[in-house]
């Protein structure tokens, strides 16, 4: 028996494996570039905040943080990015455009993976609170007040709203595999705002 | 045989070979880690860089049918690329234009490209040069059925050609056939235009985009009722014809980068020495090669056409010259161009009468952005500016519209304060139903002789059916003035200057927050200040065409501009009229006059503009005026409604059998739009449902509330990552892998054995 006999053997379950873990490493690779992305980003945000800047958090960016979110009862906190793309939204939560700023009159929705950044939305329960630090370090309250799963492109947000409102999305449900078109969307009242 | 399989067979042959197995993995299992962690910093670099090419993403829907689009990444790519470069060079009076247009075609087919561009709206387009590799062809004025067919012929026959036709007096097209893969081909065309002026201000002017149009939808017919009362009549069902031709696609900038890219450098040779030159839109860099000249171009190189560029020049010293006279010699007649501003009447000598004054305010979802804020700005402005005598009104209009007051009420405290909190409260929504709004503002419901009647209409101008418009004025217009205030970054000069003509009024243009005030005051003097009326024009010697036929009343700080063509250059022209109510009149000797450039251009183009009007009076049939139009067309080789520019290279160049595919280029949204505004909510209103109301605040305050938008949701992202499937599937395999690789070693072991 010699090398060259057992090689068909070896070859079908080698390459197997290879494919496996390419498989395996790339989608550790999304969770990979996911973290080290927020990690990144806390620096690049706390460097806004303290110049009052919008700060890139690497030099090719087309996108940089906006907020950070917190949720303190389960020491959840993400940093969010300027726009909802595709791009964007590998890094961190991402700013829906024509939705208003955290704070502002109206209503601001901020959208992350369900597998990643918001995988937390699952533990936040109504009544607690989500705080949102801005760039320009101005700090607000907001209390969870219902949440729903709708369609996509009929959520149901009343991007008019006079109120001043949050609501973070992700998609739904958080244990499949594969995406649907249905989301979960959390909303939220503003309730104090401070420095 | 001896092999080493059979010497670890000596001690744990299982253990062994699992173990070395293990450790193959691991060491594959890192160099993939290692592969992946390379792949994100590649993929960092090349998806950012990947969006710079997303610039030229546009949807189906807007793209008209025949357009290339090739499917990459769910989204559309449009193939054809585009360069502009603009040269301008001013010559004292006027100005002559270069448009060079490059388009590039990068794919690997043959293709046929489509380019809605904007040009002045008095500007004479004369020439068209397509340059392909080393030659150039130049084109011919044809009419405008000919040239199409002289087009497409070329086009089939694989022909390199293109074709410069007029869709509006300020908006063009440029078609492009037969652009080999990887080519480029140059299309250059060149317009004559005069200089603007106000008061000591000179002006240039070059628009760059076409601003989208709102067309009205063609539910309704419009009926037209023989002048001879004999009760027949003819429908026209769509009001605006060509709306395909005026649409092309337009990015939405929140998600591309703008596309086509432009340069501009204008050579100003004034004739006097000059002050301030100033861009109002643009950083640009001022050489002064010596006193009377600039040379000046955009500080930052290339820009992407999305607003008009706009470049006012002074004289050095005091007030500009009031008197301009120019000559040219062209064929066997002279032509002239002169230029007269009438003096001004002090206040103090002329009592002011008294004025009705009916602000009309555009808040369609076109004025979105910086243009409600100008608008707004210039309303309350002009609000501020009434005296207690003087009487107003105020009307909004999107696709509805509401008058504040029943009728125009005195400008008390409480009627200016109800009308600014009505002003203030307005936002930029639906459609732009123009027409009804001109309609109820020229309605004259006091009729008070003792009052001069003046309607002042803010408007971006961003409609199809011009021409309804203008007829609506002519048709209503009885003692009223119509005043024009442009609003935002690429208005429809075309509809502004012929509206304020037809309603004997004038035109302001507002670009800016910044230039609100200024030009604000500027209509002001014209509004508060009495016209130059009863104007006439005679030469003395020379037998004349003078245009424009009837000479229009002219507003404090504006010049009197008269083109004429003449068999001899002699003796003096006389100009006659009333300021206020005094007489004025001024003589010009024309041995004085200056050498000039194009103007046969401008007098033909003027002409037209003449024709157009009569027509639009019903002055002229129709057909008179399409003759008049296409002799001075031909004559003097201008492209205009029924002319058009072609140019066919006649060596062909697409080999027989290779498909040509059609191209529409996209152009950017005028800056300070808003995108959503405009394309986002289309108008669900036809005009037969458009109501008018008169809203009164002390038994309706509801309807002086702006309506809410209907609630348009938002569209949530998709956000799931196939991060876990992959890793699912991932272990699956490897967990296969294990138990394939069991399964051999044991088939193998049970051989050896027996």
């Amino acid at each position: 028996m010699t090398i060259v006999d057992k090689m068909p053997r070896l070859i079908s379950p080698l390459v197997l494996a290879l494919i496996g873990l390419i498989l395996f490493g790339d989608g550790a690779y999304i969770h990979a570039k996911a973290w080290l992305a927020q990690v990144l980003l806390e620096r690049a945000f706390d460097r806004s905040i303290a110049t009052g800047q919008a700060v890139k958090p690497w030099s090719w960016a087309d996108t940089w943080p906006v907020a950070r979110i917190e949720v303190k009862r389960i020491g959840a906190s993400v940093i969010v990015l300027e726009g909802a793309s595709g791009q964007a939204l590998a890094f961190g939560p991402g700013h829906i455009h024509q939705t208003a700023d955290a704070g502002e009159r109206g209503i601001a929705v901020y959208a992350a993976h369900r597998d990643t950044h918001f995988r937390f939305l699952q533990h936040v329960a109504i009544g607690d609170i989500i705080d949102v630090t801005r760039r320009d370090g101005r700090h607000f309250s907001y209390r969870a007040d219902s949440s729903a799963v709708v369609r996509f492109d009929a959520s149901g947000i009343d991007a008019t709203t006079q109120g001043f409102e949050l609501v973070l999305a992700t998609c739904w449900p958080f244990d499949a595999v594969t995406s649907g078109p249905e989301r979960y969307i959390l909303h939220a009242t503003l309730v104090g705002a401070d420095r | 045989m001896d092999t080493y399989d059979t010497a670890d067979g000596d001690e744990h042959p299982v253990l062994g070979r699992l173990i070395k197995l293990g450790l193959f993995l691991l060491a594959q299992g890192v160099a993939v880690m290692l592969v992946a962690f390379v792949a994100l910093l590649v993929r960092f670099g090349t998806a950012w860089s990947a969006t710079a090419e997303h610039a030229s993403l546009l949807q189906p829907g807007e793209a008209r049918s025949g357009s290339l689009l090739l499917k990459e990444d769910g989204a559309y790519t449009e193939a054809v690329r585009l360069g502009t470069d603009i040269e301008i060079t001013v010559s004292g009076p006027t100005l002559r234009a270069r448009v060079t247009q490059l388009f590039r075609n990068p794919t690997k087919d043959w293709v046929a490209a489509t380019y809605v561009y904007p040009l002045a709206a008095n500007g004479a387009v004369d020439t068209l040069k397509m340059v392909v590799g080393d030659h150039v062809i130049v084109g011919d004025i044809k009419e405008r059925q000919q040239a199409r067919v002289i087009y497409e012929q070329a086009r089939s026959a694989g022909q390199k050609a293109a074709l410069t036709e007029q869709e509006r007096p300020n908006i063009f097209t440029n078609s492009v056939a037969n652009i080999g893969p990887g080519e480029t081909v140059l299309v250059q065309i060149e317009y004559q235009e005069p200089v603007h002026q106000t008061g000591d201000e000179y002006s240039l002017r070059v628009p760059l985009v076409v601003a989208p149009r709102y067309n009205p939808a063609p539910i309704v017919q419009s009926v037209d009722f023989r002048k001879d009362g004999s009760g027949w009549g003819a429908a026209t069902s769509d009001p605006v014809p060509d709306r395909d031709r005026i649409s092309p696609p337009v990015l939405d900038p929140a998600r591309h980068a703008p596309v086509n890219p432009t340069s501009i450098t204008v050579r100003l040779k004034a004739g006097f020495a000059l002050g301030e030159v100033r861009s109002h839109h643009h950083n640009v860099k001022v050489e002064s090669p010596d006193d009377t000249t600039r040379i000046v171009t955009l500080a930052d190189g290339a820009f992407a056409a999305d607003r008009d560029f706009e470049l006012t020049w002074k004289p050095a010293a005091g007030m500009a010259p009031s008197v301009g006279l120019f000559r040219e010699h062209v064929g066997d007649s002279d032509y002239l161009l002169a230029f007269v501003t009438p003096p001004g009447v002090e206040q103090a000598t002329q009592k002011p009468l008294p004025r009705e004054v009916v602000f009309v305010i555009d808040n369609s979802g076109s004025m979105g952005g910086t243009s409600i804020v100008q608008a707004k700005a210039s309303l309350l402005y002009a609000l501020g500016r009434l005296q207690p005598n003087d009487r107003f009104n105020v009307i909004r209009f999107d696709d509805t519209m509401d008058v504040l007051f029943p009728a125009s009420v005195p400008a008390d405290a409480a009627h200016v304060g109800e009308a600014t909190s009505f002003v203030s409260d307005l936002q930029a929504r639906g459609g732009t139903e123009m027409v009804p709004a001109m309609r109820a503002a020229l309605a004259d419901k006091i009729s008070d002789s003792s009052m001069v009647r003046q309607v002042v209409f803010l408007t971006d101008g961003a409609i199809g059916n011009e021409q309804q418009l203008f007829e609506a004025i002519t048709a209503m217009r009885g003692r009223s003035r119509v005043f024009m205030v442009g609003i935002g970054s690429a208005p429809n000069t075309h509809l502004m200057t012929r509206a304020a003509e037809l309603g004997r009024g004038a035109f302001t243009h507002i670009g800016s927050v910044e230039q609100v005030e200024e030009r604000m005051r500027g209509l002001f003097a014209k509004l508060e200040n009495p016209a130059v009326t009863g104007l006439t024009a005679r030469f003395s010697d020379a037998k004349a065409d003078i245009t424009p036929a009837i000479i229009p009343d002219v507003y404090r700080d504006e010049p009197l501009v008269l083109a004429a063509r003449l068999d001899k250059l002699a003796g003096s022209l006389e100009i006659k009229g009333r300021v206020g109510d005094r007489p004025w009149s001024v003589t010009l000797p024309l041995q004085s006059a200056a050498e000039g450039m194009g103007l046969s251009k401008l007098w033909a183009k003027r002409k037209i503009g003449d024709a157009e009007v009569a027509r639009a009076m019903r002055e002229m049939t129709p057909e008179e005026s399409d003759k008049a139009i296409l002799a001075l067309a031909l004559d003097h080789q201008i492209v205009t409604r029924l002319t058009s520019l072609v140019a066919v290279d006649r060596t062909p160049s697409r080999p027989e059998g290779e498909p040509l595919k059609l191209s529409d280029l996209p152009i950017n949204l005028p800056a300070g739009w808003d995108f959503e505004k405009v394309f986002g909510e289309r108008p669900h209103l036809t005009p037969t449902q458009l109501r008018e109301r008169h809203a009164d605040a002390r038994n309706q305050p509801s309807a002086r509330q702006p309506k809410p938008a209907a609630p348009d949701t938002i569209r949530l992202p998709k956000t799931a990552t196939s991060a876990e499937l992959k890793m699912i599937a991932g272990l699956i395999l490897i967990v296969l892998a294990l138990i394939l690789f069991v399964f051999n070693r044991r088939r193998r072991l049970l051989a050896d054995a027996a």
